[in-house]
């Protein structure tokens, strides 16, 4: 077997592990065909090492786009499994740095250095420009929901998920901070510490923004009355502006239990999207 | 306030439309719904005439059968068996797909002269 060869078939194994369960065989079977394909028949024409790498990279981006879609669809079932999943990920973001560290009592030195080192620094700002410049809207419900009556009130619900997910989302943050810069401590020694520091100071930031604007991105594409997020985009387009006064963009909830109306451009009489309840006779159009 | 109620395909097709306007559907794309409409079917065939890389061709199908404009089927095992190969999988545009197709070809007239018609069979 030929090296080209050889490293197309370890990709092939490597894209399978990456690949979600369900979609594996399908897609090895597939791939192997297009790989036949490319050794016998007539393929693109390439240097066989510049082929080699483009098929490799190929399987790789093809396997990691299933499991980014597979893993998009999964994340946003329900406001449960979004916190369950950053709660997992940030767990094991601890066991990680405590192997590294060897102690708990060193992880816990390591990890409240770090946080008053650094990412507090970046991250206090941060949150403190997000929620001054965080516009207030009006509660997006038309009235009471329908239905069984919760302990929780809505908008209770709505900011105890919107803070429980800033919290967590942050805190993976961090945590993936630590880990992803220990092994640049470790290259920089005590020599190159401050190169080391403006790395994590630098991480932590691009870190914090990114969380913030996911979390807070992510809320506002939430189901009022369930928490899911919002699917089936819709465009409502120009001819509405004749007929509806309005265009833009509707989101679903696959439930049933409302529609979010996006607009196409914020104006006075519509600065905010705008979500419309709907009754249980209308639910069966939106089953998933 | 009215809302308008699509059929799901209609939906798709507004959805991918909305793509379309605000640049989502990018050229790549759109030169690989014009090799599917020619009647190339499968991954390599289309890398073959678009010159396209695999880690381009490979997301965008999987994109687009996501979103129904393109759906797939596994050639006969016979068929393959015949010409001593693996069985393909190949992919063709949905209706939803075509009118994408159509509108990006009047987006982007010149991609008619960019990929020939389909000729002959591929080996």
């Amino acid at each position: 077997m030929s090296l080209g060869k050889r490293a197309l078939e370890s990709a092939l194994a490597l894209g399978e592990r990456l690949v979600p369960p369900a979609a594996r065989a399908e897609w090895a079977q597939e791939w192997r065909a297009e790989l036949w394909h490319s050794e016998h028949g007539r393929g693109p024409a390439r240097g066989d090492g510049q082929r080699v790498l483009s098929l490799a990279y190929g399987i790789f981006a093809d396997a990691l786009w299933l499991r980014m879609d597979w893993f998009q669809n999964w994340a946003r079932v329900s406001a449960y499994t979004c916190l369950w999943v950053l709660g997992a990920y940030s767990l094991l973001c601890v066991l990680v740095e405590r192997v590294a560290e060897g102690s708990w009592r060193e992880f816990f030195a390591v990890v409240t250095a770090r946080f008053l080192g650094s990412f507090a620094f970046v991250a206090a700002p941060a949150i403190f420009a997000a929620i001054v410049t965080y516009p207030l809207r009006p509660l997006r419900c038309n009235g009471a929901h329908a239905g069984a009556k919760r302990i929780l009130s809505t908008r209770t619900r709505w900011n105890l998920f919107l803070a429980a997910k800033l919290s967590l989302t942050l805190l993976l943050g961090f945590l993936a901070t630590v880990v992803a810069t220990e092994p640049a401590r470790a290259i920089a020694g005590v020599r190159l510490a401050w190169a080391a520091d403006w790395l994590e100071l630098l991480l932590s930031a691009l870190v914090v923004t990114v969380s913030l604007r996911w979390a807070l991105l992510d809320q506002e594409q939430r189901c009022q009355k369930c928490l899911r997020s919002l699917s089936q985009p819709t465009r409502v387009g120009p001819a509405s502006r004749n007929f509806l006064e309005w265009s833009g963009m509707a989101l679903a909830c696959e439930d049933g239990h409302g529609l979010l109306h996006v607009p196409e451009m914020d104006g006075s009489w519509c600065w905010y999207d705008l979500w419309v309840e709907l009754d249980s006779s209308l639910t069966g159009l939106f089953g998933g | 306030m009215d809302v308008v109620w699509t059929s799901s395909e209609n939906f798709r097709y507004l959805d991918c439309e909305k793509k379309m306007s605000s640049g989502k559907l990018s050229h790549s794309v759109a030169i690989l719904l014009k090799a599917l409409s020619l009647g190339y079917q499968f991954g390599f065939e289309i890398m073959d005439v678009t010159g396209l890389p695999s880690g381009t061709v490979y997301p965008a199908l999987r994109r687009l059968e996501r979103d129904g404009l393109v759906t797939s089927n596994w050639e006969a095992e016979d068929a393959a068996l015949k010409e001593s190969r693996p069985a393909r999988r190949y992919y063709e545009l949905t209706r939803t797909g075509r009118e994408a197709e159509s509108t990006a070809t009047k987006r982007y007239p010149l991609l008619s002269r960019l990929i020939p018609e389909k000729l002959e069979k591929a080996l």
